[in-house]
């Protein structure tokens, strides 16, 4: 474990060396992002600003759930974007097999190989919502609450993680698992909004399905002392039983890989 | 004249008939467009919704009236993402920009064609979305031929503004080659202020202002409020005349920078 964080530590130096060779793609990388989420919440905002509440919800009360879908995201694609490249950039080019000659595990090579830069601007957004709706509503942060967040939004992440993991082992079918990435990834659309305002099949689905709803409107529900039982704990559990589930679906899929090749 | 004039139809005509076939070869990304709009239908419909449930008229617009414009435009939204950042960023990685300029035809209007021909096949790819819509979330169509045709007219003519407006911004490919980031922008600053969010009427004064300061509303919220009836057709003219402005400065303006730009690129020795 501790050899791994270190070797992560190395990946990181390399890493950012590399990003620093073009130092501006690293700034417009890494900011460019907030535009896209300036847009939805522009869009909010707008729409809110004539309504006293959406579904109950106040305007900052549907910030805070936007803010932790937005963290959850941000750490998914800081730590784990390689997922999205599997396919076309390492299993099509033959270029995975260098990565299972080596001495250390070949999924946490992969997600090693590039920490992406692009997360930054997401993170910051997600951040600032949380602080923002938080001193609007005047929420008192006890140590408890405080680390209930970390816990929340690192399971978020994990949820997010996994669920892109289960997808992008396709690539080893199929060359190319971005298509099936994407769609499953895109319902997190969903979770930006409180999900008591859709149909109950839908706000089941992103519970016990594709359970983003665990990285944003549960743990928001409770940091904003609303009642939903048991929801408000179980996050970190299904992201523990979904990482443990797509770590199965990736080590079947590298079994099944048989190179291209080339 | 006619026979140069036929020979040049037919030039930039077989250009726009190559775009089908590569579209073909690429199925599965239609099938993955046709998903994730499906799913921003379901979302947009549950969210207005609930923005709606206080019953009433928000800014002069129904509940009915601001979802079918909110179908509508999320039906065109794809139509108003850029291309040419991609396009540009490939050519000058590749170091295909030289081919594309020693052609014996316009570099420009060759892409135009393309793109024209994208249009077309896109509305022809999006129907069975429109017949969902209609179906599953209650889209209304205008039954009057005349709003179409308005419909039709501004689309082409937004569809040109934007074409060309990408075309000037691309340009900054030449300089930055970061083609992600760029394109990211666009679409953060498009998706809003073209009006695919959010209807325009809903907006408070100064962000109107900003909206029609921008090109993106031309190709998005002038059509798209034609075609669901939030604007008139004695208002028609009017946006035409609106778009034809901008369409001509923006391919003045498009073709002045292309030239300087050019000039600047390196181009990778692929």
């Amino acid at each position: 474990m501790i050899r791994y964080l270190s070797l992560y530590r190395e990946f990181l130096i390399q890493r950012f060396k590399i990003l620093m060779e073009y130092r501006v793609n690293f700034i417009i990388g890494s900011t460019s992002t907030i535009f896209v989420q300036a847009a939805g919440l522009l869009t909010i905002w707008v729409v809110m600003r004539q309504i006293p509440s959406l579904n109950g919800w106040s305007f900052d009360e549907v910030l805070m759930i936007y803010g932790l879908v937005t963290l959850a995201k941000s750490i998914n694609h800081m730590f784990a974007d390689n997922l999205w490249t599997i396919g076309w950039y390492y299993v099509r080019s033959g270029g995975f097999d260098r990565f299972l000659v080596r001495p250390i595990d070949p999924l946490f090579h992969l997600l090693a190989d590039r920490f992406c830069h692009d997360g930054i601007g997401n993170f910051l957004v997600g951040a600032a919502l949380v602080v923002k709706s938080s001193v609007s509503l005047g929420l008192v942060w006890t140590p408890l609450k405080v680390l209930y967040l970390v816990s929340a939004v690192l399971s978020g992440g994990a949820i997010f993680m996994a669920l892109n993991l289960i997808t992008a082992t396709s690539a080893f079918w199929l060359m190319e698992s971005i298509p099936v990435t994407q769609v499953i990834f895109n319902t997190h659309e969903f979770a930006k909004y409180p999900l008591s305002i859709y149909h109950k099949g839908i706000s089941l689905i992103l519970t016990w399905l594709i359970p983003y709803g665990f990285a944003s409107f549960y743990p928001a529900s409770y940091l904003l002392g609303r009642d939903v039982g048991a929801m408000a704990w179980l996050g970190p559990v299904v992201a523990a039983m979904l990482l443990a589930i797509s770590y199965r679906v990736w080590l079947v899929g590298l079994r099944h890989y048989s190179g291209t090749g080339s | 004249m006619m026979r140069r004039l036929r020979r040049t139809l037919a030039i930039y005509g077989s250009v726009a008939s190559m775009t089908p076939k590569t579209f073909l070869a690429y199925s599965i990304w239609v099938w993955v467009e046709f998903f994730l709009q499906i799913m921003a239908m379901i979302i947009f419909v549950y969210f207005w919704r609930a923005v709606y449930a206080g019953g009433g008229a928000l800014n002069g617009l129904s509940l009915r009236q601001t979802l079918n414009y909110i179908l509508l435009a999320q039906i065109i939204l794809p139509l108003a993402q850029t291309r040419a950042v991609f396009r540009f960023g490939f050519i000058i990685r590749e170091g295909q920009l030289i081919i594309e300029l020693l052609r014996p035809l316009d570099f420009q209007a060759a892409e135009y064609a393309d793109s024209i021909a994208r249009l077309g096949l896109y509305l022809l790819l999006k129907l069975p979305l429109v017949v969902i819509a209609w179906l599953f979330f209650g889209l209304q169509l205008p039954a009057n031929p005349a709003v179409w045709g308005a419909f039709a007219v501004a689309l082409v003519l937004g569809h040109a503004v934007l074409f060309f407006f990408d075309w000037a911004y691309a340009c900054l490919a030449f300089y930055t080659t970061e083609t992600w980031g760029l394109s990211v922008v666009r679409e953060g600053v498009a998706a809003f202020f073209s009006g695919a969010l959010v209807p325009l009427a809903f907006m408070p004064g100064w962000l109107q202002g900003v909206a029609n300061a921008l090109p993106f509303a031309q190709g998005l919220y002038v059509p798209i409020s034609i075609l669901s009836g939030i604007a008139p057709l004695s208002d028609v003219p009017r946006l035409w005349l609106v778009q034809i402005i901008w369409l001509v400065s923006m391919l003045a303006a498009s073709r002045l920078i292309f030239r300087v730009a050019v000039r600047t690129v390196t181009v990778q020795g692929g």
